[in-house]
């Protein structure tokens, strides 16, 4: 059948070279024709495998059917019956552990490149400016409180207010999208596309509250007994990073993944002076981790033009990262030191970076978490002159709201405990999702519970 | 002519004065209002010498060294009268740091100078590394002064370009108006009213800009305090290497001795102090030279876009696309902003490596354009600046440019090479009359910038050419027989752009200097260039109602914030964001009113972000306000509490005291202030404490010393004291930590480390306390004052300071009506009279 000769189709990016040095963006999108040829290799399997994949249920044939059309909005008010945030999941999505890893053609050949044309579809709406607005149902007069305004609770917001609720997001920095706009970097999801997310969820409607910290300007009971809320929704992430608990830690030039993160993302100090927030000018960088934002950090430190190692306790089959990333940044030029676990860092007399001592791993059998565990290897110590580090070893759950909410049920990591089936906490009417809830994990994990969430707030309203 | 100072037999020179015969023989007598680059004065009285025969003590500054006479400068009664003279000087000055008990102390942990907006100490001046003020003073061992001093709350007047002027540090000294009287006929700036009103400036009260003022800049070379400072250098501190080279922005070639810090320009100013400079040569190169978009890497096109490489690329692409236009269709352009050394190679390579005659140099005008067309039949052209019309440049097959920043030549061009010049090149270069004058090296090029006769030179190697194996730009001179060269230090006239600063040139290289240079934007030549500075706007919905500087540099305001008032704890405390573009700067709650929806905060101008703070008025819009954070202090029945409060802390001390009060407490409030003119909220604290203490550094109000002698002292006399809270300066917070331990007295203090979000996700403000890392901002901002890690809280405050005094530097005048510390001024003067 000719069909099976199309190849999977690539997106067309910016080389290694040039992306290096820039925050544009590194993929460009792709274009009508290879949209639609890629459309064109999908199966329409009677029985689709990919949408059982997806945390949020995208009705993937019927929108890359209509790719293949041609009928691009449409295909793009097909993902958003689904998806609160086409443009952003269609960047950020694990993709290959998702929809496209069940997708059938994968069996043999390469499977539908469904983020991509998820992608191509939310572009081409945005930049068509031809948005159509969903049915609102007729207004219930429920009010519901989202407590962050990031992935979890902007799906929450843009699902409950197309049922007629009234939505309210608060969030504590100046701008929305949480982990999107502070954590992620411009490169990978530019911020524009985030911003036109959360307007579109302001044209239905969606009231967002900023500068307001949940647990500090009104705590989650008095939402509901003093502000007239009927339920309150908390994806407040995993804000508080985790250190290694070792000597040096605290120098000047040891940073959290976050704060070098935000410094770039939310407060763009890489545009300094324009912007006020000093940049972090380093020549010698090493970051410690192997997961996204370890990725995201290491490529925002070669931006800003540094030297770039990863520094990671395991082997690269460990490595929690993207492929994708893992690759786009060995492609740019950064480092990988594997089995290698830091031991402490040294300081000069002024408190600075100057370098850090490493010790070499081995893996030994399997632990608990099914990896192998690395083990030190006895006298293999070695230092790294270095001046910055940046420490990527995953995030805790902020723990304001459970301090401020007794009653409200956390586990020993100080996670909030939820149903699954519903995401209710053991609160009633209020329900919880996203990395406040399993940790650190990826957008579309806290989208999907979102939905689950909003659906249930919406049976709980309708009780009430 | 023999005469004797201090026992030792000496010659004076004709016409010479006892002082400058004794400082040319090596004998110090203090000074200060006396400059080597102008004639006795005898105002400040400090260089009074004995006489044998004399009646009194004359000054040596204005006596003519004559024979036979005998001098003494030395003996206890001279000292005392000179302790005595500068003393009275420093009751104008603000001197509290010279007598401080602790000065030692805090120096060592804080050697460098704080940046503020009016200095009020030392350790806040930006002229604290180069006082002669301060040597003086410990030569002389002031240690106390008679009587209180005063300040006179004059504004800090940053409106005009380059300098910012501070006359609440002013001596009167009169070196500034002499010198500007000794450099330009007349002088712009002189002593204005009489008596205690005296001060520097314009007649009229016009600006410097409309007074005429040539911003030769030496006013401030001579000033001896931080009264007149350069904006840009202001908050370098010392240069660690100078170096005298030539100026080159125009041909008058002025010989200008540079400071570096670090291999970082900041400084530059005339090597002979006796002739003016202009204001390029004074003001405008550190700016230049450091500017953020100078060319650092050298780039090569691929397909669209300028991509980034290594030299080795660079050079092997070029030498590879060179080859190919051999012959008269490559033409090099460059102007006289290249050395002797850098065209000589750049002829060299067309003419041998090229076989091209079209070596095009040419001389600015007397603007610095440098314009020209290239040859008809030019395919292949290598340009040193932006000098041709890119319409011309559609034509040519390959473009390179070599240059110091981008420019719309730049942009088009297939190869892209930084230069190194100016200050960060040796060579030699020839001024108007063909005499040839020295270019040396001060400072670091910027990224892998290079001399571009290195460049050229590793170019031709790697097109195969010989006779390209120069080592150093000296080595390319002596080749070309250029003899040793001098500096035109002496010269008979006042170089034009020097008496009319319109007269200076306008462009280097092609691109406009004044887009590079802020300061010169207000000094107009021409309309003026199209990158004028974007007016911020102040949006947002945090209104400030009200705002004032209730002591010099501490500013009290008063917020629209009802969500924040609304749930304020003592204690805690809000970040703000200025307008969109601020850093997130954590402030402590002083005062809330849940009713009005008000906050009060009071603010310390010390960076750019209090700045921009510190210079909105009632009315204006803040961005950003969160709050309220950290965790409240814990208020419960101690027994006693001890709250010592020092600058901002003062502030922010007095919700604490009232609900240290309302628990049942007996509140002892001790407020630190450098000296009586910086106490404020002095009866506010006296109706909320059991005990109110004032101490003042200086000892000019109260009790001498800081807080935490008195709360010793207390301690010593067997007072019990159940608990210390420090708010203040972390070396207050230090001290009163220290100090304190002995008596094992529970001491917290309020913590301000560098804060992103003040929500624990960031970890910015990590301190360590104990054996503990702790967040300041959801852990703190107290935590036990005998367990907190001092020196690495200062360190990690400092983390970026470098990068804020660039910043700072670069600010724009602040135009008067911005600074509300007119209307104080009458105010406080009222009160004084009172």
């Amino acid at each position: 059948m000719a069909k099976e000769k199309i190849p999977r189709q690539p997106m067309p990016e910016q080389a290694p070279e040039d992306r290096a040095r820039n925050f544009d963006e590194v993929p460009y999108g792709y274009t009508e024709e290879t949209a639609i040829l890629e459309a064109s290799r999908c199966l329409k399997c009677k029985n689709p495998k990919c949408v059982t994949g997806c945390p949020v249920n995208v009705d993937i044939p019927a929108f890359i059917a209509l790719v293949q059309e041609g009928k691009f909005i449409e295909a793009a008010q097909k993902v958003k019956e689904q998806n609160t945030l086409p443009a952003v999941c269609g960047r950020v999505c694990p993709q290959e552990e998702q929809c496209e890893k069940l997708c059938v053609l994968g069996v043999k050949d390469e499977p539908v490149a469904v983020g991509r044309l998820e992608r191509f579809v939310a572009d081409y709406e945005r930049n068509s400016g031809n948005i159509k607005m969903p049915k609102i149902a007729e207004k219930t007069s429920k009010k519901v409180a989202c407590v962050g305004a990031g992935p979890a609770g902007l799906t929450v917001a843009g699902d409950l207010i197309k049922l007629g609720h009234e939505v309210t997001v608060f969030e504590a920095l100046q701008e929305t999208g949480g982990v999107l706009t502070y954590g992620i970097p411009e490169f990978r999801l530019p911020k524009a596309t985030v911003q036109a997310e959360v307007d579109y969820l302001k044209k239905l409607g969606v009231k967002f509250v900023m500068d307001f910290v949940v647990g500090r300007n009104s705590t989650i009971p008095e939402l509901l007994d003093k502000e007239g809320f009927d339920a309150v929704f908390i994806g407040t992430g995993a804000g508080l990073p985790a250190f290694m608990k070792i000597q040096g830690e605290n120098l000047v030039g040891v940073y959290s993944a976050n704060e070098y993160l935000t410094r770039s993302n939310l407060m763009k100090a890489y545009l300094f002076p324009k912007y006020d927030t000093p940049p972090i000018k380093r020549q010698r960088v090493a970051v410690i981790g192997g997961g996204n934002v370890a990725m995201d950090s290491a490529r925002t430190a070669l931006r800003l033009g540094a030297d770039v190692t990863i520094v990671y306790r395991r082997a690269r089959e460990q490595m929690p990262a993207r492929n994708e990333e893992i690759h786009h940044a060995e492609e740019e030029g950064i480092k990988l030191k594997l089995l290698n676990n830091p031991v402490r860092i040294i300081g000069d007399d002024r408190h600075r970076v100057v370098a850090m001592e490493c010790i070499r791993m081995k893996l030994g059998e399997p632990d608990e978490s099914g990896r192998r565990r690395p083990i030190p290897i006895k006298g293999s110590e070695f230092i790294m002159e270095l001046d910055t580090v940046i420490v990527a070893i995953g995030n805790k759950p902020n723990p304001l709201i459970p301090q401020t909410m007794p009653e409200l049920e956390t586990s020993k990591w100080g996670t909030i405990v939820v149903n699954e089936e519903t995401m209710q906490t053991s609160v009633p009417g209020v329900y919880a999702g996203g990395d406040i809830v399993s940790g650190a994990a990826t957008v579309i994990l806290a989208m999907g519970q979102g939905r689950i969430a909003a659906k249930a707030i919406n049976e709980y309203l309708a009780k009430k | 002519m023999k005469l004797t100072i201090d026992g030792k037999t000496v010659t004076a020179k004709e016409g010479e004065t006892i002082l400058e015969c004794a400082l040319r023989h090596d004998i110090s007598i203090p000074h200060l209002c006396t400059h080597s680059a102008l004639s006795p004065f005898g105002a400040c009285r400090l260089c009074v010498v004995e006489i044998e025969g004399m009646r009194g003590y004359p000054t040596s500054c204005t006596t003519p060294a004559a024979e036979g006479m005998v001098v003494r400068t030395n003996t206890q009664a001279l000292q005392e009268l000179r302790r005595n003279i500068l003393a009275l000087t420093m009751l104008e000055h603000p001197s509290a740091c010279l007598v401080c008990d602790r000065r030692q102390l805090c120096e060592q942990y804080r050697p460098e100078a704080e940046k503020a907006g009016r200095t009020t100490g030392c350790h806040t001046c930006n002229n604290k590394e180069v006082c002669e003020v301060r040597v003086l003073a410990e030569d002389l061992g002031l240690s106390e002064l008679p009587v209180p001093p005063s300040y006179h709350q004059r504004p800090l007047e940053r409106a005009e370009p380059f300098i910012d002027r501070d006359l609440n540090l002013c001596i009167l000294c009169g070196r500034c108006v002499r010198i500007c009287k000794h450099q330009h006929g007349t002088a712009v700036i002189d002593f204005i009213d009489r008596s205690s009103r005296t001060h520097i400036g314009q007649a009229f009260e016009r600006s410097l800009l409309d007074a005429g003022c040539r911003f030769c800049g030496s006013c401030v070379d001579v000033c001896p305090t931080g009264s007149l400072a350069d904006r840009y250098a202001k908050w370098y501190g010392k240069p660690d290497a100078t170096i005298e080279t030539t100026c080159i922005f125009c041909d008058a070639a002025c010989a200008l001795e540079l400071g570096a810090k670090r291999g970082k320009l900041i400084t530059a100013k005339a090597v002979n102090e006796d002739v003016p400079i202009c204001v390029l040569g004074r003001f405008a190169l550190p700016e230049f030279l450091n500017g953020t978009d100078r060319l650092r890497m050298p780039y090569v096109r691929v397909g669209e876009v300028l991509r980034e490489t290594e030299w080795k690329e660079a050079i092997k692409a070029m030498a590879a696309k060179l080859r190919e236009f051999v012959g008269d269709g490559f033409a090099i352009v460059c102007d006289t902003a290249s050395t002797i050394e850098d065209r000589h190679i750049f002829k060299k390579f067309t003419s041998e490596v090229m076989k091209s005659k079209n070596y095009i140099e040419i001389k600015p005008d007397a603007r610095g354009v440098s314009r020209t067309s290239l040859p008809k039949g030019t395919k292949a052209a290598l340009l040193t600046g932006n000098f041709i019309d890119a319409a011309q440049l559609k034509a040519l097959e390959l473009l390179i440019v070599q240059d110091c920043y981008p420019s719309a030549v730049s942009e088009r061009a297939d190869i892209v090479l930084p230069a190194a010049v100016f200050a960060e090149v040796d060579g030699t270069i020839p001024d108007s009359s063909g005499q040839k004058r020295p270019l040396r090296k001060a400072c670091d090029p910027p990224g892998q910038a290079k001399a571009e006769w290195r460049i050229i030179c590793e170019l031709a190697r790697a097109m195969g050419a010989k006779g390209f194996a120069y080592k150093s730009a000296g080595a390319i001179s002596k080749k070309l027989g250029i003899p040793k060269t001098d500096l035109q230090v002496e010269r008979d006239k006042t170089p034009e752009a020097a008496r009319d600063p319109k007269l200076r040139r306008t462009y280097f290289r092609g691109h406009r200097i004044d887009e590079k240079v802020r300061g010169l934007q207000e000094l107009l030549i021409d309309g003026g260039s199209s990158a004028g500075a974007a007016e911020t706007e102040h949006k947002g919905n945090f209104q400030i109602l009200e705002k004032h500087e209730i002591a010099p540099n501490t500013h009290e305001i008063v917020i629209e914030a009802p969500e924040v008032a609304k749930k304020a704890l003592p204690g805690q405390f809000v970040i703000v964001m200025v307008d969109e573009k601020s850093e997130r700067v954590p402030y402590t709650l002083c005062d809330w009113d849940a009713r009005k929806g008000t906050i009060t905060l009071v603010v310390l101008e010390k960076g750019q972000s209090s700045r921009k703070l510190v210079l909105l008025k009632a009315g204006d819009k803040l961005a950003h306000v969160v709050g309220p954070l950290g965790v409240p202090l814990e208020i419960k029945r101690y027994g006693t509490v001890a709250l010592a409060a020092g600058c901002y802390g003062i502030g922010a001390i007095v919700p604490i005291a009232k609900a240290m009060k309302d628990a049942g407490n007996r509140v002892l409030t001790i407020a630190e202030a450098r000296s009586h003119y910086l106490s404020y909220y002095r009866e506010k604290l006296q109706a909320i404490s059991d005990e109110f203490i004032q101490t003042t550094i200086d000892g000019s109000m109260d009790i001498k010393g800081h807080a935490v002698d008195v709360i010793v002292k207390k301690l010593k006399d067997g007072e019990k004291i159940d608990c210390v809270i420090a708010i203040g300066c972390p070396f207050m917070m230090m001290l009163t930590g220290q100090e304190t331990k002995p008596y094992g007295v529970k001491t917290l203090a309020a913590l301000n480390p560098i804060m992103l979000d003040g929500t624990g996700m960031c970890g910015a403000c990590r301190v360590t306390v104990g054996e503990e890392t702790k967040f300041a901002c959801v852990d703190g901002p107290f935590f036990d004052a005998h367990l907190i890690d001092w020196d690495e809280l200062r360190d990690r405050r400092a983390a970026y300071s470098a990068e804020e005094i660039h910043s700072l530097g670069r600010t724009e005048p602040v135009a008067p009506h911005h600074n509300d510390n007119h209307k104080c001024m009458s105010l406080h003067r009222t009160r004084n009279r009172e």
